[in-house]
Order: C-alpha cells, then structure tokens, then sequence
C-alpha cells in the first residue's frame, strides 16, 4: 500500500486530532479537536473519491454538530482546567490500543483505491446499478439513484428515523428547558 | 450583519442546488437540508437567537420536518393509488413526463424539508437555555 504526501499528511492529521479531541481536559478545546478532525475525515472520504459523503460529514460533522455541542456546552458550567491533557488510565490505553491494533491488522486485506478487481467494483450489483442507473432513472448521479430510487424505502425508514430522533429530542429537551 | 444579509441568500440558493442537483452531481437532500439549516444559525448568530425566533415563526420548524416526511411518503401512496408499488415513480409517467427524475427531486426535496427541520429545531433548542431570559414558546 503506497501513499501519497497528500494522503499520509490528512491521515496524520485525522490521528492528531482524534488524540486531541479524546485528551484534552479543556471540553471547548476537545469538541474543537472534533471538529477538525470531521474536516479530515471529510477530505478523507473525497480522496477516497466518495463526494456524497464527504459533503455529508463536512456539513454534518464538522457543521452542525459543532455548533450543537457548543450551545450544549454554553448551557453547562465548565470546570476551571488545570491543565492540559486529561489524565491516562493504563487499562483503557491497552483496551483502546488492543482494539485498534484489532482493526488495524484487517487494513492490508482491504483493495487498493480504484482498484477493477475488487469485489465491489466488479461485483453484480454494483455494475447493473452504473450501466443501468441512468437508463432507468433519469439521474446521473448514481448514488442518488440508488438512494431514492432503487433503495428509496430503505432512504424514507432513514428520514423517519431522523425526524423520530428531533420529535424525541423535543420532548425530553422541552421539559428540561421548562423545568 | 451586512455580510450575513448578503451572503444568506446565495447559500440559501446553494442549498437548494445540493438538493436538486444532487441527481446529477454529489449532493442530495441530506446535505442540501443541512445548509439549508446552517443559513437560519448564520442568521442567528448575526441578529440575535430571540429575534430570529421571532422573525422565522419557530411552529414552522416542526411543520418543515413533519412536511418532508408527508411528501416522501405521499409520493409512496400515490404511486400505490396509481396502481404500482410503493414509490414506483415509473407509475407518475402517464400524468407526466421524465416522472422518475421528477419524483426523484421532489422526494430528495422531502429529506431536504426534514433534515433542515430538524436541523433548525435542535438549533433553537439548545439556544434556548443560552440565556435564561427567553420566555419557553407554549404551543
């Protein structure tokens, strides 16, 4: 497995800030971390020429969901910081790293990027919804089409499941808010 | 406030882009409904949280979510009314044509509505605690 500057650079950058966000004692500086570590995932998913995704988690993660967790945290007191970096258990140091070392050891057995030969490249599915998409659909977009079209019923349980989320948010926040 | 009241309604039309364009080109409903959402915070974060609550009627937050889910879902039915299955657009192509493209955009526009809606929502609901003074909106 090769990697370009490029890449190697924005990997180590998802790292740093994933260290960060996981240590800093400072909770504004953590979701920060955060933040900038959605933005390098984001860019991760673009060098992984997925774009669809990557405007989701740059919208999403490094958007929204930073803007949430600063008014959560404008609603809480924070704790005077008394120094940098939260204190380290060794025995999560050895479950985490046991667990990345976990996920690790299968990365070598993923495909190349772009690579013909993979199974999702070359596999059944994946090649009837690229010949067939358009013709069927309208929509060059392939990921769109499989979206709302081909999968819509899985996309429509999707929404629900998001609005199902905010009505159940309101409620229990509502009440908290009043209270 | 200048920038905001200048740049708003670009991003708004950004946001719109996304979601029909994302038939043709990365993008769909998902991520367009998120800008769409992060225009009311620009908006609030430059005029104040209480008077863009005031200004955007906050009963038309949930009503944006809830009218997603009922067009995803009407455009479902209809194709069942119309004798197919549900969401077979291909059943809207003898009312009009390109029906699938169409059907596809407006339900793309529906996961716009919700995602915005929610967006919105949990937005003013966090930022009501933000301070104290705001009056809880009794619907």
């Amino acid at each position: 497995m090769t990697l370009t500057l490029l890449e190697g650079a924005v990997l180590v950058f998802v790292v740093g800030c994933a260290l960060g966000a996981a240590l800093l004692k400072d909770t504004l500086a953590a979701v920060m971390a955060f933040a900038a570590y959605s933005l390098g995932v984001s860019v991760l998913w673009l060098i992984l020429q997925a774009p669809d995704v990557g405007l989701t988690e740059a919208a999403v993660g490094a958007g929204i969901m930073t803007v949430l967790f600063l008014l959560a945290l404008s609603n809480t007191s924070s704790p005077d910081v008394d120094r940098l970096l939260e204190p380290v258990r060794w025995r999560t140091v050895a479950l985490v790293g046991g667990f990345a070392l976990l996920i690790g050891v299968t990365v070598p057995a993923l495909p190349a990027i772009g690579d013909p030969g993979s199974a999702v490249a070359g596999g059944e599915v994946t090649q009837y919804y690229l010949e067939n998409a358009y013709a069927e659909t309208e929509v060059r977009n392939a990921v769109t089409a499989v979206l709302a079209a081909y999968r819509g019923f899985d996309t429509l349980g999707e929404g629900v499941v998001v609005f199902a989320a905010v009505v159940v948010a309101l409620s229990v926040l509502r009440r908290e808010v009043v209270a | 406030m200048t920038t905001v009241r200048f740049v708003a309604p670009f991003i708004l039309t950004f946001a719109l882009f996304v979601m029909f364009h994302g038939a043709d080109s990365p993008g769909g409903g998902f991520q367009g409904g998120v800008i769409a959402g992060s225009v009311v915070m620009m908006l609030a974060f430059a005029y104040g949280i209480d008077s863009t609550r005031r200004w955007l009627d906050v009963r038309a937050v949930p009503a944006l979510a809830s009218g997603g889910v009922f067009v995803f879902v009407g455009i479902g039915l209809g194709a069942m009314a119309l004798g197919g299955q549900f969401l077979q657009y291909a059943e809207y192509e003898a009312l009009f044509s390109h029906a699938i493209k169409y059907g596809i955009e407006l339900v793309e526009l529906g996961i716009g509505a919700i995602v915005a809606g929610v967006a919105i929502g949990l937005f003013f609901l966090l930022a009501t605690g933000f301070d104290h003074i705001t009056e809880e909106e009794t619907t």
